[in-house]
């Protein structure tokens, strides 16, 4: 069992009626990132939670470095996670909040004011968590989780509330904090974000899994809707240079699109039929694409 | 707020230094979310505003009592007419009671130094339920079990937090009412009664009642986790329930024409602290104080171990 890894096996959760997550199982490994995927409603939360000892198993294990969470010798410095539905009292400053974390973890003071000076919130370090603004809070959250310099990071929607200058800030830090071998695991909804950070994704939807690897495979594995756009005044006679073996489909604004053949091949067919092109492209499905072909019909709520 | 970018290795160096054992850990923390919020010298300002005031009602009718046992214990007792040899014995043991100065002096003595007791217990009781209640109403128990995922060690250092917040409400409380105390005997020509074992057991178990409260309310806190809801019920079943449920037991008693009813109200924790502590019987029918401290002492043990076996369960999210 390689240190830092993250093994999910047969991971089960059932509320009264609803499997949240259902015989799920996949592996995290260290040194990369890797964005955890799905539908709202999917079982992402409680997966993590899971892992973390925070949420109770109907069935199935999690692991990280071989140890359920709860057998981890010092949790807090092997581990560090942000959550949703994490906060803290109101009525106490950021600075306060992390020493009562600190103070539960054995960390002397001073770490807490070095995790402050690395989120940048060592200015509002004294001020009191109600006037923090979103961003605020996550960066608060992001700092109570490097408090134990973890091997491992553990983030459920970090980039919930952060500004598009804050989203870069903790996409530069995760992958700094991955290039040194740390394993993170990063849950988001934001599919352009994560194509930009992930190595590797994990996707699920209605609880099982539905995809697992790293972010250029699974998006290769889509590769049959590649497809070619082509602009012209002559479509008729450019469908039928490329014969029936072709679908061709004409769009409203007098484009073309066409599957099942390369565009080294489209152009050839043109110039045979002596058709002029005054666009020729090939689409490659992203991210976002691929995850919503992969999810269709199961992002119902349930 | 403007954005750092780790351009140098973020996490070089960390200061961990090195752990301490853990309950002094979770002590410590549980002891800095008090500190570092306003609870709690809301609360201690309530119970000194409580105490005050107690002390001058305690003090103002343990002047007249005083004052009645000092003129009437030469007196002889004279038996009502028409009462049977029993009820003479009764009514002869009543008259002692109020015109004996040394019992009369003791008796003042112990409501004097527990002075703010009733709603010192409650401080020390919504106290404990706030500790728990808090986790949820403001989402640190994500925080608080990442940091401590053994579930009982964290409820078993917020039961030992709320004995001990607890202990500092008792000492705060009993410093200011027998240092007033001390001044009321000495201005009465009296000594302090400080030497008296009942004074001194009202003294002692007036802190063991501010102990088991705090246990309950963590009790409480755990069994209703909005924080809210478990005020509420605490402060109105403490405050309102009490009287209720003497009303009730009076009520039953009369009809029924028993004492049974009256003496069971013990099983009510609140009767059951004001049994332990007083230094003669409540009320006639009232059971041995001792009887109060195992009602107390029963109900601490099955709130926290109700309250542990809950918390060990339940999903955080």
């Amino acid at each position: 069992m390689a240190e830092g890894q993250i093994v999910v096996s047969g991971l089960t959760k059932h509320y009264r009626k609803v499997r949240a997550v259902d015989n799920l199982s996949f592996a995290v490994e260290p040194g990369r990132v890797t964005g955890f995927l799905g539908p709202n409603g999917a079982g992402k939360t409680t997966t993590l939670r899971m892992i973390l000892n925070l949420v109770t198993p109907t069935a199935g294990t999690a692991t990280i470095s071989g140890h359920r969470y709860a057998d981890l010798e010092q949790p807090v410095r092997h581990v560090g996670a942000v959550l949703e539905a994490s906060s803290a009292h109101k009525g106490r400053t950021g600075r306060n909040h992390l020493r009562v974390v600190a103070a539960a973890a054995g960390f002397p003071a001073a770490r807490v004011d070095e995790v402050l000076a690395l989120v940048g919130l060592t200015p509002a370090a004294k001020r009191k968590f109600k006037g923090y603004s979103l961003g605020m809070r996550q960066r608060l959250g992001i700092a109570a989780a490097l408090l134990g310099d973890p091997r491992v990071l553990i983030l459920d929607e970090p980039a919930n509330g952060l500004d598009p200058e804050g989203i870069r800030w903790m996409r530069d830090l995760l992958k700094h904090l991955a290039a040194q071998g740390r394993t993170i695991l990063v849950s988001s909804h934001l599919l352009s974000e994560m194509e930009l950070m992930a190595d590797d994704i994990v996707i699920i939807a209605a609880g099982k899994l539905i995809k697992q690897g790293p972010v250029g495979t699974v998006v290769d594995s889509m590769a049959h809707s590649t497809r070619v756009k082509v602009r012209t005044p002559e479509p008729d006679k450019l469908i039928a240079e490329l014969g029936t073996a072709v679908n061709a489909q004409r769009s409203d604004d007098g484009l073309l699109y066409v599957t099942g053949v390369e565009a080294p091949a489209v152009g050839a067919a043109a110039l045979r039929a002596s058709v002029e092109l005054h666009e020729l492209v090939t689409e490659r499905p992203d991210l976002e694409e691929v995850f919503l072909e992969l999810t269709a019909g199961k992002a119902a709520i349930r | 707020m403007t954005a750092t970018t780790p351009t140098t290795t973020p996490l070089a160096a960390p200061t961990l230094g090195t752990p301490s054992s853990a309950p002094a850990r979770l002590l410590k923390s549980e002891f800095l979310k008090i500190r570092t919020t306003n609870v709690w010298w809301l609360f201690l300002i309530g119970a000194f505003v409580f105490t005050a005031l107690s002390l001058w009602i305690w003090m103002g009718t343990g002047a007249g009592q005083i004052n009645n046992a000092a003129a009437a214990s030469s007196e002889p007792f004279v038996p009502p007419e028409g009462l049977s040899p029993v009820e003479v014995e009764t009514a002869r043991q009543q008259w002692e009671l109020e015109h004996s100065l040394t019992r009369t002096l003791v008796s003042v003595a112990a409501n004097v130094y527990t002075s703010g007791q009733f709603f010192g217990l409650m401080f020390a009781m919504l106290l404990g339920a706030i500790l728990v209640t808090n986790e949820y109403f403001h989402q640190t128990a994500t925080a608080t079990f990442l940091a401590t995922p053994h579930r009982t060690a964290v409820i078993v250092a917020k039961l030992a937090t709320a004995v001990l917040a607890a202990g500092f409400f008792w000492i705060f409380s009993t410093a200011i009412s027998v240092a007033a105390g001390v001044m009321f005997f000495n201005a009465k020509g009296y000594g302090p009664q400080l030497d008296q074992w009942p004074v001194q057991r009202a003294i002692l178990f007036n802190g063991l009642a501010y102990a088991l409260w705090g246990v309950l309310g963590v009790g409480l806190g755990v069994l209703i986790r909005n924080q809210i809801g478990a005020v509420l019920t605490g402060a109105i079943s403490y405050v309102l329930g009490t009287q209720i449920v003497q009303g009730i037991a009076f009520l039953i008693s009369v009809w029924l024409d028993a004492t049974w009813p009256l003496k069971i109200m013990v099983a009510w924790p609140a009767v059951a602290s004001s049994v332990m502590i007083s230094p003669e019987k409540l009320y006639p029918e009232a059971p041995a104080w001792w009887v109060g401290g195992l009602v107390l002492v029963a109900y601490g043990v099955v709130f926290g171990v109700v309250g542990t076996l809950i918390m060990r369960k339940r999903d955080i999210s």
